[in-house]
Parts: structure tokens; C-alpha cells; sequence
């Protein structure tokens, strides 16, 4: 057992040793911004480390887009200050600028060029010139899959369309940092699919990314790590799974029976952990203490007097976690993207 | 430098936007050709064509509005929906703010050219010195652009600043007679001999074309100075509002 705790706390230690070996690459530090008496930063810590996929979850008028403005030196802040690859009051610095994109929510491109020069635009405004801007817009477009519509104006492209060439202005000069800020908002899935799959494509590139979202299945599926913000305040931040188990203090297993009659209630009320048994129809309802393993022994139960339909174990998603954290619904009244 | 090298896209934006195209110069092109059909050979009491006079504050009429375009893509890209991209880049935006300024008094010159060659190549309007007109127009093309920029950062409603530059335009033309003969007032006689940049390009353009060369290079100064007053309200302005 000793051993057991000692391998954990290694390998614990291990990961602490591996999270301050990885550079940081912005760091906030007790960011206080108010616009007269409405404060929208209050005191915001946190830090972006290297080749990650920071998740940015806040519902309307929490703070992300300010926090978001404060980072790329937009607006100014009251107080607190923010390190950018490593160097302290660096944040309205070309020479960091250089190094970020910022993939805006709105479609920013300008309607009156084509695809190509749209980028030409913003490569240029990077410092590319040459060889090196031209090829770099060929990729950037060949990255976004809009290489065959380079010569149209983007009023032509279709929402999807627009915000790949919106992602791709961000790209030409290949940002070690990009900040995308709900960069999916009012497309397709398809159009979202593939913004998904360069996000991904760009984390393994080694390109470090800060993502805004409604969406909460979007940073399930590319978040390394994801910070709830609430009221200009961060409320909460880990991993996924390391947010789902703060809040996780209970689970639900619905079993679909043939003959609700026959079940033992009081012998699945007697299971260690089991806080409630409903029956609804044909189906018994378990609500037991998280991680208490009722599953097997619950299905047993039921098995020993009735033949089993089916069977559904809930557990808490990100929007739970969300949810029990703010006490507010994220996507107010947006449509589900899926 | 990369700011004012940005002026090769602001200028294919401008070129294409075929709105402002249709307003500032297929616009005029139609009223000159009506206005000249309509007016033919008739001489004025100075012996001067009524087309030629008609003409000239035609096309400088025009001008006025020319900022227009100035002022609204200094709106679009550093006060409405592109702020945050373009501050987010490694750029002056003031200087950035200023080559749009520059690619819109180009543009506006540019249209201020072809009218000049539409109306002396088709209705054989009389300029006099075509340098010394193209140099008015400039005048004109750069006060229009300042003025409309000093109302886009006077005012926070840009809807209230489109109007005012509107006023600005329709005001001077009001001024100078053109739609209607204005009462022989003192005051608005001297604000037509002394302000009115319509009555004053137009004065430097008519004093060049009948030989007064002094009369006509004192109107273009007074212009001139109007332009730098009005430049130095631009630079309170806009150091109060430029992001």
C-alpha cells in the first residue's frame, strides 16, 4: 500500500515537474479592467502554457472577449499585468504582436478582395514579403481547404467558407500563439468539422491556442485544459475529466426491464451508496453516490427477477460542470451546433 | 513602413466599391451630359459658356463629398467590426488611419481626372491650365477627406457624422448659389469670397483659365489654409479618438 501511494505521489510529482519544465507563454497576473462602475476583469489569473489547447468557457458577458482584448493589447487594464513569452508589459509590443493571431468572433476579412489578397493584406502587415508571403498564403488557403476559391471575393463564400478565410488571416504568419474567439459560431458541421480538425492539425504543429466557445462538446473534444469564467472572475480551471470529478457527486443508472413489478426495490435501496430508486414506466431509476460501483451489483439485482431491455449509466458532461459552477444556461437560446 | 504599404489594398477596395463608384462618379457623369445638352452654347454676361461654369462647379461640387469614402472605411476597419483584428497587428494604426486617408484623396482625384477628360474630350469644357485645375481638385479632395474625419471623431454616432459630412457637401453647394441664387447678404457673400472652399477652388480655377494668375494662386492659398486649419482639428480629434 505505502508502495502503491509512493508510485502515485512520483508520478504525481512527475507531471508537476513536466507542467514547469513546459514554457509559458502568456501569463496573466490579477487583471483588474471596469468600464465606469461595471467591473468586467476582476483580479483574472491565468496561465497559457506551450503547445496546448486552452479552453475559454464563459457564458455572455463574462469576460472572455475583454480578457481576450487585454491579451492582444487592444484595451488597455486597470490594474494587474500580463507576461508574453516571458517578457513582463510586452503586451502592445509589435514585436510580440508578431508572434499571436487573433481569429475575432465576427467575420473580419474585407468583402471587397479576393481570398488571396486578403491574406496578401495581413502577411504583409506581419513583415512577409516575397517568395516566403507567397507561399505561405498558398498554404494558409490550402490549410483552411480554399485554394480552388482564391481568386473569389469572400461575399461569394458561404458562412463556412467565410470563417476559414477568417481563420486563415490568422495563420499566414504562423502565430505561436492563436487566440480564436468563438471561431465557429453559425456554421455548418461540416464547416465546423473541418475547423475542429485544423485546430487539432495546428495543436500538433506545436501552435499554442486559446479558445473561446458556447459550445461545450467542442472543447470536450480539443481542450488539453479549460478555465470557466463567471463575472470577470475564472471560477474554475483543469482538465476536463478534473472538472467533471470536482463536481461529480452523483450518477444515475437506468435500467429498461421487462417486468417492473417483479423488481426488488428495497434490496437495490439497501446497496451501499444508493441515495434514491424511482420507477417511471418500464424503467427503474438508481441514483447512487458517485464512483460507489452500483452498476454491476444493481444489474444482478434486477437480473435475478426480470429479463433486462436496456441500460443507460449517466454521468456529469462539461455542461454539468458548467452549470453547477455558474448556475446558468451557456448558450442563450443559440441553436445546438450538432 | 508596412502601414502605408497597405495603401495597394485599400486602393483595389476602393476601386471596387462600386457603390461609391456609382455615387461620386457615374453620378456626375450624368447630370454633366444633361446639364451640357440642356445648356449648349449659351454665353454668360462674363462671355464665359454657362456649360463651362456649370460644368467646373459640377465636378468640384463633387468633390466635397469625395471624403465620404475616407470616413468610411476609417469607420469599418479602426471603430466598428474590424477594430479588434487590425488592432490586434503589429501596426501604427494612426499611420494606418492616415494611408487610408491617403488612398482616399487619391481616389478622389483619380475620379476628379476622369470627369475633367469626360467633359473637355466630349463637351469641350474649358479648364484653362489643366495642371492647375488637377492641383484644386487635389485641394478639394484633401479637405473633403480631412473634414469628413474630423466629424468621424467629433462625434461617437458615425450615422450622426455621415450626415454632418452630407451638410458639410450639400451646405457649401446651398452657399454657393447652386441650386438657387442666394440673397445678396454680406454675410454670405463673404463667407462665398472667403470660406466656401466651392467658391474659392472654383474662383482659383475660373481666375487661372481668364489669365489672373495672382488671384487664382491667393484663392488656392486661402483654400490651402482652410486645409491646414481644418488638418490641425484632425490631429486634436483624432489623437482624442484614434484607437
Amino acid at each position: 500500500m505505502s508502495l502503491l501511494i509512493d508510485a502515485r505521489t512520483l508520478h504525481t510529482k512527475g507531471n508537476l515537474i513536466g507542467m514547469v519544465k513546459r514554457m509559458t507563454i502568456a501569463s496573466i497576473k490579477g487583471i483588474v479592467k471596469r468600464y465606469k462602475d461595471q467591473i468586467a476583469l476582476d483580479y483574472v489569473d491565468l496561465d497559457i502554457h506551450e503547445g496546448e489547447v486552452l479552453g475559454l468557457l464563459g457564458p455572455n458577458g463574462a469576460g472572455k472577449t475583454t480578457l481576450i482584448q487585454c491579451l492582444m493589447g487592444i484595451i488597455p487594464f486597470d490594474k494587474g499585468a500580463i507576461h508574453l513569452f516571458g517578457e513582463e508589459g510586452a503586451v502592445f509590443n509589435h514585436v510580440n504582436k508578431k508572434k499571436m493571431g487573433l481569429v475575432t468572433q465576427e467575420i473580419t476579412v474585407f468583402e471587397e478582395l479576393t481570398a488571396k489578397e486578403n491574406l496578401e493584406f495581413f502577411a504583409g502587415v506581419y513583415g512577409l514579403k516575397g517568395e516566403e508571403k507567397k507561399q505561405r498564403v498558398k498554404e494558409a488557403l490550402e490549410f483552411v481547404g480554399l485554394s480552388s476559391k482564391a481568386k473569389q471575393s469572400p461575399n461569394k463564400f458561404s458562412g463556412g467558407m467565410k470563417r476559414r478565410l477568417n481563420i486563415a488571416c490568422a495563420l499566414t504568419h504562423r502565430p505561436k500563439l492563436l487566440i480564436m474567439d468563438e471561431p465557429t459560431v453559425g456554421i455548418d458541421p461540416q464547416s465546423r468539422n473541418h475547423i475542429l480538425d485544423a485546430v487539432r492539425k495546428l495543436k500538433e504543429q506545436g501552435t499554442t491556442i486559446l479558445y473561446t466557445t458556447h459550445y461545450m462538446e467542442e472543447v470536450q473534444s480539443i481542450a488539453t485544459r479549460v478555465v470557466i469564467v463567471d463575472q470577470g472572475q475564472v471560477i474554475s480551471e483543469g482538465t476536463v475529466d478534473e472538472l467533471i470529478k470536482n463536481i461529480q457527486h452523483e450518477e444515475k443508472i437506468f435500467i429498461d426491464v421487462n417486468d417492473v413489478s417483479t423488481i426488488p426495490i428495497e434490496r437495490l435501496q439497501g446497496l451501499e451508496g444508493v441515495k434514491q430508486v424511482q420507477v417511471s414506466g418500464s424503467v427503474v431509476q438508481i441514483i447512487s453516490n458517485a464512483g460507489a460501483g452500483n452498476l454491476d451489483r444493481a444489474l444482478s439485482i434486477v437480473k435475478e427477477t426480470s429479463g433486462v431491455v436496456g441500460i443507460q449509466a449517466e454521468k456529469p458532461n462539461l455542461e454539468d460542470v458548467f452549470l453547477t459552477l455558474t448556475g446558468k444556461q451557456l448558450r442563450d437560446g443559440e441553436d445546438d451546433p450538432s | 513602413m508596412r502601414e502605408l504599404a497597405t495603401i495597394r489594398f485599400i486602393g483595389i477596395r476602393m476601386s471596387r466599391d462600386f457603390i461609391t463608384m456609382l455615387l461620386l462618379l457615374v453620378v456626375p457623369i450624368i447630370l454633366i451630359t444633361v446639364f451640357s445638352i440642356i445648356l449648349g452654347e449659351v454665353e454668360g454676361h462674363t462671355g464665359t459658356p454657362i456649360r463651362d461654369e456649370t460644368v467646373v462647379l459640377l465636378v468640384l461640387g463633387f468633390q466635397l463629398f469625395g471624403g465620404a469614402i475616407t470616413m468610411n472605411y476609417v469607420h469599418q476597419d479602426l471603430f466598428a467590426e474590424r477594430k479588434d483584428r487590425l488592432l490586434s497587428l503589429p501596426m501604427n494604426t494612426r499611420l494606418y488611419g492616415f494611408t487610408i486617408m491617403l488612398a482616399g484623396i487619391v481616389y478622389s482625384i483619380v475620379l476628379g481626372m476622369i470627369l475633367i477628360a469626360y467633359t473637355t474630350i466630349v463637351f469641350d469644357v474649358n479648364w484653362g491650365n489643366f495642371i492647375w485645375a488637377l492641383l484644386v481638385i487635389t485641394l478639394m479632395s484633401s479637405l473633403s477627406s480631412i473634414v469628413c474625419l474630423v466629424f468621424t471623431f467629433s462625434v461617437k454616432n458615425f450615422k450622426i457624422a455621415e450626415r454632418l459630412s452630407e451638410v458639410y457637401g450639400v451646405g457649401m453647394i446651398l452657399l454657393a448659389g447652386m441650386f438657387f441664387p442666394m440673397p445678396d447678404n454680406a454675410l454670405i457673400n463673404t463667407f462665398n469670397d472667403y470660406v466656401n472652399p466651392l467658391m474659392l477652388a472654383y474662383s482659383s480655377i475660373d481666375q487661372v483659365r481668364d489669365g489672373g494668375l495672382s488671384d487664382g494662386f491667393l484663392y488656392a492659398v486661402l483654400l490651402s489654409v482652410i486645409i491646414i486649419i481644418a488638418f490641425g482639428l484632425l490631429l486634436l480629434t483624432g489623437r482624442r479618438r484614434m484607437p
